[in-house]
């Protein structure tokens, strides 16, 4: 069951990577492009057998989790920027791009670095479950470093809700409104992980649940918008007149 | 509140016996599968029998009449205010008649031209309809009354009159609330013609004609400033679409 959601989370983002390689060439929005590119990188490094294969070729000491905490916060702070400037989100932008979200980032990241260092990270592992089981320092060091890589996250997500609520009750298109519901989900999904140590280990599966649903809810959020407007690109050329008022009638009446 | 489907056969039957009702389906443009979902459900929507009413050849209004839940269309025939009339005409025919009396008004642009023949209004309902009805209907304390006399929402109520919705319960209610004739609400709602509703040809032309230049001025101005602020309302919204678009597109 997890692994389907991985897996599929996986297919997911590739596709949407993939599907944007084009416009990506054309120049328009690369940012994108390189955001569901690290999305696909980091869901790949969050499952166990290509984890251990690409950590193998780091030298087998979980550097790889390490990247991918770092691929996580570049996926976030692209995403935290493009979504708040997108929806005009002067607060979260504000929150994402201004000194406080930029300490949360420096802490966060120093607190990773440091933490990781600390850790004795021998020997492969996803979700460095052995290195947790190898002594109590070590499993309290793990929950550390756990929190420090979802507290980013987590700040960033949280300064985009209020937006997304905002959108979802606007007037907007329902495709809009829609993708706002989804990226608020994700959102709430990315702050739930925050619970991850105090979820008991019979629930663990919920861990893996809240994680995988923010990949896909965003990513899907995202890719929605995207088709929104390519669908819209293409009606508007069909017809670019207003519906109200018909400048088209008043001009030969004169 | 539609019509229950056992009375809505008896009235078919009544209507049309020797009818079987896949014709009757075919004249009156129901689709079958409608018909079909409306009887199982017990409720009949009121433009289903309007629909079979005109294939029929018959009064919308009368046959609606028939039916228990709005026999007290039959009781009142009151014709429609003026104001209501006035309601009808679209933005567009307002401003029209606004730029054709200035037009012929001594010492005006055309005062010299003879007037070009004034195109007929276009018919009711139009875009607005529903809310301009119950704003010329409205002493103030009317959609309070007619919420408490539904039991429907005040904001629902207020969110059909901005989809320029009302349905033909609602719209009976708000004519009893107001005291005024019942057609004014239904024609507004596009249930039946103005034809339907026995308005006198030229009613709206005779209603329009009769206001001053001033009220003329004044109305055509509050319409258009309605017309104004949902226009800047949709193109602000455009452009908030249209910005997403260009950040996340």
């Amino acid at each position: 069951m997890i692994a389907i959601l991985q897996w599929t989370t996986l297919a997911v983002c590739g596709i949407v990577a993939l599907a944007r390689i084009p416009s990506a060439v054309r120049g328009h929005n690369r940012s994108l492009f390189f955001l569901f590119l690290l999305m696909t990188l980091a869901t790949l490094l969050s499952i166990a057998a290509p984890y251990e294969a690409a950590d193998h070729v780091l030298g087998g000491t979980n550097l790889a989790n390490l990247v991918l905490r770092f691929l996580i916060f570049a996926c976030v702070f692209i995403l935290g920027f493009r979504v708040a400037r997108g929806f005009g989100a002067k607060d979260a932008l504000r929150l994402i791009t201004g000194p406080v979200g930029l300490a949360v980032l420096g802490f966060s990241s120093l607190a990773v670095v440091i933490v990781f260092l600390m850790m004795d990270t021998a020997g492969s592992s996803a979700g460095l479950a052995e290195v947790a089981g190898k002594d109590a320092r070590n499993a309290a060091l793990v929950e550390f470093y756990g929190a420090a890589g979802r507290l980013y996250p987590a700040y960033v997500t949280l300064a985009l809700l209020p937006a997304m609520v905002r959108t979802l009750a606007s007037r907007l298109p329902a495709h809009v409104r829609f993708s706002a519901g989804l990226l608020a989900v994700g959102s709430i999904a990315i702050t739930l992980s925050l619970l991850s140590p105090v979820i008991p280990p019979a629930l663990g599966f919920l861990r893996f649940i809240f994680n995988y649903t923010a990949i896909l809810c965003l990513v899907l959020g995202l890719a929605l918008i995207w088709l929104g407007s390519i669908m819209a690109r293409g009606t508007a050329r069909q017809k670019t007149a207003p519906v109200k008022i018909s400048r088209h009638n008043h001009s030969q009446n004169h | 509140m539609p019509l229950p489907a056992k009375a809505f056969q008896h009235w078919l039957h009544d209507v049309a016996p020797a009818t079987s009702t896949a014709d009757i389906c075919r004249t009156s443009g129901i689709k079958r599968t409608t018909l079909a979902q409306q009887l199982v459900r017990g409720k009949v929507a009121e433009t289903t029998l309007v629909s079979i009413s005109r294939a029929l050849q018959r009064s919308p209004l009368q046959e609606l009449a028939s039916f228990e839940n709005y026999a007290e269309l039959a009781g009142n025939t009151r014709p429609p205010t003026p104001a209501e009339l006035v309601s009808q005409i679209a933005t567009m025919d307002l401003l029209r008649a606004v730029i054709d009396r200035s037009d012929s008004a001594p010492g005006g642009p055309g005062a010299d031209v003879p007037a070009a023949a004034t195109p007929e209004l276009s018919p009711a309902p139009h875009a607005t309809s529903v809310r301009n009805w119950v704003d010329a209907i409205d002493d103030g304390e009317l959609r309070h009354r007619v919420s408490a006399a539904t039991g429907v929402a005040p904001q629902n109520y207020s969110a059909q009159l901005t989809a320029n919705r009302l349905s033909p319960e609602l719209a009976v209610a708000t004519a009893r609330e107001a005291g005024v004739g019942f057609t004014g609400g239904l024609v507004a709602a596009g249930l039946i013609t103005e034809a339907e509703a026995g308005w006198p040809p030229g009613a709206r032309q005779r209603a329009l004609d009769g206001l001053s230049d001033g009220e003329l001025a004044a109305l055509a101005g509050e319409r258009l400033q309605t017309l104004g602020k949902v226009l800047r309302r949709q193109e602000h919204e455009q452009a908030q679409t249209e910005k997403i678009w260009e950040n996340l597109g």
